[in-house]
């Protein structure tokens, strides 16, 4: 692949602006092409910049193509490619007359498609069908994702279509056939579609290693990557194109630039003399980056609240705005309805039927977790205006147009500028219409977001997108793909995969340490003969000798992390959908779950699927599919504190601030509101402990490490354990033991002295020492290593068909990270765990910049009296990390004393006195027992009770889809202040009151088989912390 | 009776006065049918009147099993579980020890850089006898081999008024000491405090035992109201609470 280099730096900065640009139209103008004459023949005039891209093509150029959703990227580039790459094959047809002979053998494989989604496959399908008739009668197009049928796989064994849509698992597991090299030899063009999407996560760092491994077969491959809003597009375009690793002295890279707005399309001035005078000094196929500039009207309003003043201080459901969002469905002939997660689409949906019954038939709910067939129908009917709403998760984020669709309503924080963006581009597809995104909040403090929203899309500061880097766990899936693709030979591979962005800094060591991992395991295994994944064979070609090694890689492909899968069917017929194995195995046959919208009653679980009928009626469980939380990106909360600071000013006030206006003026008199001159830090003691709240508003990852390290270094003083809940806009300490955080802050909050010379390198030793020790005192880096461990292959997916041989080797992430970090701390895997944290959530240079900037705000510490509005969403945030200083036996000590005291200070079996008298007294409860013999009948093996218990064993555990507030122990949370908390406990506006889990006695039940995901599902909060880009996206593009 | 943690590991001191403080010290003393019995730290129960030790799921070669099946597992659990034992052979009386069931993974345990370490420590204590009374694990990885001296019986196994078992079960009569479960519990604590902890597991006739091996996971088995826990870890077995 070429790079484009220029030698003078200055030059870079000279990056278009239209005043510059409009000068020379750079474009050629052939007017009577045949992808404009097909355009033309449909009734559209071809844009300027999809004639930008039809020249690049033309001219072989690789590129990014930067427009809004609903511009013309898919012909831009389609049609280019039917252009550049069919034309030459046959002579282009002068009418769209289909000449017969011409259909006996398609093309060979030519373009593949990359899409991030399976439920945009079907639809990009039909868009690529359509010109083929008249521009390229001898190209075939076929789809090829997880839900392609067996059938068509094996017709596309046999001979592969012309252009193939696929998902990025989907090309690895065909980079993994024998014959990779072959089949994959003849593909000219990959086209990433929706590339901002996967560039910042590991699915990203996939498909880049699949590049890399195209553009070695193929060095005149072309690469055009499809985006839509995005902050940062030259890092974009850098990520996408496989090219070689650049010399150490760090050659400057600038991408030309293509701005095409209305009638003139232009390459950017530096490069504009180039283009002009028809010569390249460095490459006359230097890739451009095209940016189709089509301003399309947006309008974002927010579902106000009845009763401002009652309005919930946490909770996420928001069913609380139930009437309103009915009210607003009803005003338009289709909307469309966005939740965050797909638990909250299923109460969603089926509070939307009870309020509107007559909405029966035309209301439909779409995520990723539902079938297929499912899905297509709902999408279907969506184009086809059949639908009055649907309620969708991510799942419909992307690509896939609805002309009828009028208006979006976003359900909760839509964490982020592009996210909000890219929503409300889902409406008002037809041309001239403006989209139109509402925004209901779900507690007080989204109000605030929602104006914050505004003030940000007002302003045009979009997020960007980081690129990760060199994550080895997804080479070890790539090396042992490669290796079953044919095999490699190390050298050329360690050249090879240096073209992914991700890996050109890879360093000879941590490659050395890869190979050694697929073919010993490890270092550490060197002496162990039995373990072989990938080996070498007589010509030194790495390749995988056992076939059902390579049978479990390929079923394991992928760099999304889920849970085993259980298929939701009905007794004789249709499949509904997969949900996670850990929500089936709670429940027992004839109880009742909402799933797909309906009301199903479990009958039996067989094999991995679970069988159900329909149900009439009853209280429903809601299943919970894992996948993290979308973090606030520091964009938006900055927005959020000049909204405060504007409130403060007295300034005027949009409809948002004034229906928050109250609950503002309680967080004034509790204590006060954050600024960006101020750092608000609030003190608290309650039943639960010592609490601290700090207000960065610095993002809830950032927040995560930071409030790691402040632990730790409270920990310092006296050997503590703190519980740390995070949120957006700051974070909560508590221990149990009284800690003085007044006193302590500063020193807590300070930044370490670095010396002058490592901070000129960029270093910062000192900071870095002080993460890490918190880190290994920490969680965080056991959760993060759950991921890893997956993509690695340490853990195996269940998947039908090897259940029950699969079963003894399952064991959890944490049991591997505690096995590594005892017999192999040098694992490499569990530095990329460390690494990883480092980079993507405990950035040190931004932790820096945020201590820094934590520093240089004014300091005001508020003892609390009563929770402010701002601490009380930290005070019951659930998913909480743990930091603790202690040894293991005070910490012990301290819960089982007061275990006893709960007890009401009854003591049992402390000695051997009591217990020989408990175990007298307790013969007549044993015989009452009905324990039954020996036999098995008593003990017979039910995964689902032992799931069961380890819940009921807990205290009380609303299942995460009830509403986030718990119980506040100790706390006053009256109407003291004359305004009333509306805590929205379950969603009391649906009278949906979450059940009370009254511990009952039961009967001893033993799990013979003793299910191994015990330990990861018993983890509070495991994999749904937002570590990393997991979101509630990822499952649905699950694939492979 | 309300007593304090520190008055409690008091009174736990005063008693293990009579025995060598190292070995049992940490550990919880119950009488089981009239057997005094002693829930060690280390998760094995000691019956120091007829100097038997016992000990259930120790799941040897498991991580060579994984190897085996191509997933990437550092071998020396089994060699630390072996030290853990031998620490325990070297400290108390024991003469006897009866395994309660898993004590091999696996059929890929039986292999030699599992076996010949298991044989060599077995040599090193072949004063002491051994009988694996057999489980679900060792059904399908086999008897071990002959030279170990490790005779195998099928649950449940008689020995005074204990009934020696894998998988917990009723006897009439007699007080089960089974494992499989691998039994765990979480602690909850002020604060939002909370740890998981393996633990010894009681209920009426009935004691289950925490694994043994290093390289285990852990169940929540569901809780009766008569049940009572000690949880493990710190180097210490604790006070019983409820489930």
């Amino acid at each position: 692949m070429p790079r484009a280099k220029r030698g003078e730096v200055d030059s870079a900065s000279a990056v278009a602006t239209p005043a510059v640009t409009t000068k020379k139209p750079r474009i050629k103008r052939t007017p009577e092409s045949p992808a404009a004459a097909w355009l033309k023949s449909r009734g559209h005039e071809p844009f300027e910049f999809q004639r930008a891209v039809w020249q690049a093509m033309a001219e072989s150029r690789s590129g990014l193509l930067h427009a809004t959703t609903g511009a013309g990227k898919t012909y831009a580039v389609w049609l280019g490619a039917l252009q550049a790459l069919a034309a030459g094959q046959v002579p282009p047809p002068p009418s769209p007359v289909r000449g017969k002979a011409k259909r006996a053998l398609a093309a060979p494989l030519t373009v593949l498609w990359l899409t991030p989604m399976r439920a945009l496959a079907a639809d990009t399908l039909r868009a690529l069908n359509e010109p083929l008739a008249m521009l390229a009668p001898h190209w075939r197009c076929a789809t090829r994702t997880g839900d392609t049928s067996p059938s068509e796989r094996a017709a596309q064994t046999r001979r592969l279509p012309t252009a193939l849509i696929t998902t990025p698992e989907s090309l690895s597991l065909l980079l993994s056939r024998a014959d990779a090299r072959e089949s994959l030899g003849s593909v000219r063009l990959v086209v990433v579609d929706e590339w901002h999407e996967l560039m910042g996560n590991k699915r990203g760092v996939q498909t880049q290693l699949a590049l890399a491994r195209l553009a070695q077969c193929n060095p005149q491959l072309m690469v055009w990557g499809l985006s839509a809003t995005l902050g940062n597009l030259d890092d974009a375009i850098d990520a996408l194109l496989p090219r070689a690793p650049i010399a150490p002295a760090r050659a400057p890279v600038y991408w030309p630039t293509v701005v095409a707005s209305g009638e003139d399309a232009v390459v950017s001035s530096g490069e504009d003399a180039v283009v002009a005078s028809g010569e390249n000094p460095v490459d006359a196929r230097a890739p451009w980056i095209v940016r189709g500039q089509i301003d399309k009207a947006l309008i974002i309003d927010t579902l106000l609240p009845a009763r401002a003043e009652r309005f919930a201080w946490a909770g996420h459901m928001g069913l609380q705005m139930l009437p309103q969002v009915a009210a607003a469905i009803d005003e338009h002939a289709s909307t469309l309805v966005f939740t965050n997660t797909r638990s909250q689409a299923e109460r969603w949906y089926r509070a939307l039927l009870d309020a509107r019954p007559e909405f029966a038939g035309q209301l439909a709910i779409h995520h990723g977790s539902l079938d297929k067939s499912v899905r297509d129908w709902v999408e279907l009917s969506l184009k086809a205006g059949k639908l009055k709403a649907v309620v969708a998760t991510s799942s419909l984020d992307l690509g896939v147009d609805f002309l009828p669709v009028e208006r979006v309503l976003q359900i909760g924080s839509c964490k982020g500028v592009a996210r909000l963006i890219q929503r409300a581009g889902r409406s008002g597809h037809a041309p001239g219409r403006a989209s139109r995104i509402s925004l209901v909040p779900t507690h007080s403090l989204e109000l605030v977001e929602a104006a914050a929203a505004q003030r940000a899309v007002a302003a045009g500061r979009i997020e960007a997108r980081q690129v990760p880097r060199a994550s080895l766990d997804t080479l070890v899936q790539h090396l042992v793909t490669v290796a079953l693709g044919g095999g490699f030979t190390p050298d050329a591979l360690y050249d090879e995969i240096r073209h992914a962005a991700s890996y050109r800094a890879l360093t000879p060591g941590d490659w050395a340490w890869c190979l050694d991992f697929v073919r010993f395991g490890g270092p550490t295994l060197t002496e162990y003969p039995d373990f072989r994944r990938v080996v070498p064979d007589a010509d030194g070609v790495w390749r995988v000798e056992d076939a059902r090694l390579a049978r479990r890689h390929r079923a394991n492909i992928g760099t999304i992390v889920s849970d085993a899968m259980v298929t939701v069917q009905y007794l004789r017929g249709s499949r509904i959908g997969s949900v996670e194995e850990s929500f089936i195995a709670r429940l027992r046959p004839g109880e009742v779950f909402t799933f797909g919208g309906r009301l199903l009653t479990l009958v039996r679980v067989e094999q991995m699927t679970a069988y159900v009928r329909r149900a009439a009626s009853g209280a429903a469980a809601v299943p919970r599919w894992n996948g993290g939380r979308m973090p606030l990106t520091s964009t938006l909360a900055d927005a959020i504190v000049e909204e405060f600071a504007a409130f403060d000013a007295g300034g005027p006030r949009g409809p948002e601030m004034q229906a928050v206006a109250s609950l503002l003026e309680i967080q004034k008199r509790r204590s006060a509101l954050p600024t960006p001159e101020i750092l608000l830090a609030e003190t608290l003691k309650t039943r639960q402990g010592w609490h601290l709240f700090l207000y960065p508003f610095a993002g809830r990852q950032v927040h995560l490490g930071l409030s790691s390290l402040l632990a730790w270094r409270a920990g310092q003083h006296v050997p503590a354990t703190f519980s740390l809940a995070v949120n957006d806009y700051g974070l909560e300490m508590l221990s149990a033991t009284p800690v003085d955080y007044a006193a302590l802050l500063p020193m807590l909050i300070a930044a370490p002295t670095e010396r002058a010379d490592d901070c000129a390198a960029g270093l910062r030793p000192r900071l870095l020492a002080e993460v890490l020790a918190s880190l290994n005192a920490g969680e965080l880096a056991r959760r993060r290593f759950r991921e890893i461990a997956r993509i690695a292959g340490l853990i195996f997916q269940s998947y039908p068909g090897e259940q029950r041989s699969a079963r003894q080797l399952q064991a959890s992430a944490s049991l591997y990270y505690e096995v590594f970090l005892k017999h192999d701390p040098a694992n490499r895997l569990l530095h990329q765990a460390q690494q990883e944290l480092l980079q993507q959530e405990l950035d040190i240079e931004r932790l820096a910049s945020t201590l820094a900037a934590v520093n240089a705000r004014r300091l005001s510490l508020q003892p609390l009296k009563k929770p402010s509005p701002l601490a009380f969403p930290l005070m019951v945030e659930r998913f909480r990390e743990t930091l603790s200083t202690e040894s293991l036996a005070s910490r012990i000590a301290r819960m089982v004393t007061e275990l006893e005291l709960d007890a009401g200070g009854e003591l049992v079996g402390t000695d051997h006195a009591p217990v020989a008298t408990l175990i007298e007294a307790d013969h007549d409860i044993a015989s009452t027992l009905q324990l039954g013999g020996a036999g098995e009948g008593a003990f017979k093996p039910r995964k689902a009770e032992s799931r069961r218990m380890s819940r009921k064993n807990g205290r009380a555990r609303p299942s995460q889809d009830d509403s986030r507030v718990d119980h506040v122990d100790g706390v006053g949370l009256g109407m003291a202040d004359g305004v009333g908390l509306g805590i929205a406990v379950g969603d009391t506006a649906t009278g949906a009151v979450p059940k009370r889990h009254v511990p009952k006695p039961r009967l001893a039940r033993w799990p013979r088989e003793r299910p191994a995901t015990h330990v990861e599902s018993d983890a509070p909060g495991d994999g749904e912390d937002a570590l990393g880009d997991g979101k509630d996206a990822p499952g649905d593009g699950q694939d492979g | 009776m309300r007593l304090g943690t520190a008055k409690m590991r008091r009174e736990t001191a005063k008693m293990d006065d009579a025995l060598p403080r190292s070995a049992t010290s940490g550990a919880v003393w119950l009488e089981l049918d009239g057997e005094r019995v002693a829930l060690l730290p280390d998760r094995a129960v000691w019956w120091p009147r007829t100097a038997t030790l016992f000990v259930a799921d120790v799941h040897l070669g498991k991580a060579a099993t994984y190897r085996a099946h191509g997933v990437p597992v550092p071998e020396s659990t089994t060699a630390s579980t072996l030290a853990a034992l031998s620490a325990l052979f070297d400290n108390l009386d024991v003469r006897r020890v009866i395994w309660l069931g898993d004590l091999l993974h696996a059929r890929e345990a039986q292999q030699p850089v599992v076996l010949d370490a298991v044989f060599a420590w077995r040599c090193r204590h072949a004063a002491v006898e051994m009988l694996l009374v057999r489980g679900n694990h060792d059904a399908r990885a086999g008897d071990p081999p002959a030279k170990l001296a490790i005779p195998v019986v099928d649950e449940p196994f008689n020995c005074g008024p204990f009934a020696a078992c894998h998988h917990p079960q009723r006897v009439s009569d007699m007080t089960v000491l089974a494992g499989h479960i691998h039994p765990a519990i979480t602690l909850r604590g002020a604060g939002h405090q909370r740890l998981r902890l393996p633990c010894y597991w009681w209920q009426p006739r009935m004691l289950i035992l925490p694994a043994f091996g290093e390289f285990t996971g852990g169940a929540t088995p569901l809780a009766t109201r008569d049940a009572r826990v000690w949880p493990v870890g710190g180097g210490a077995v604790w006070p019983a609470v409820r489930p």
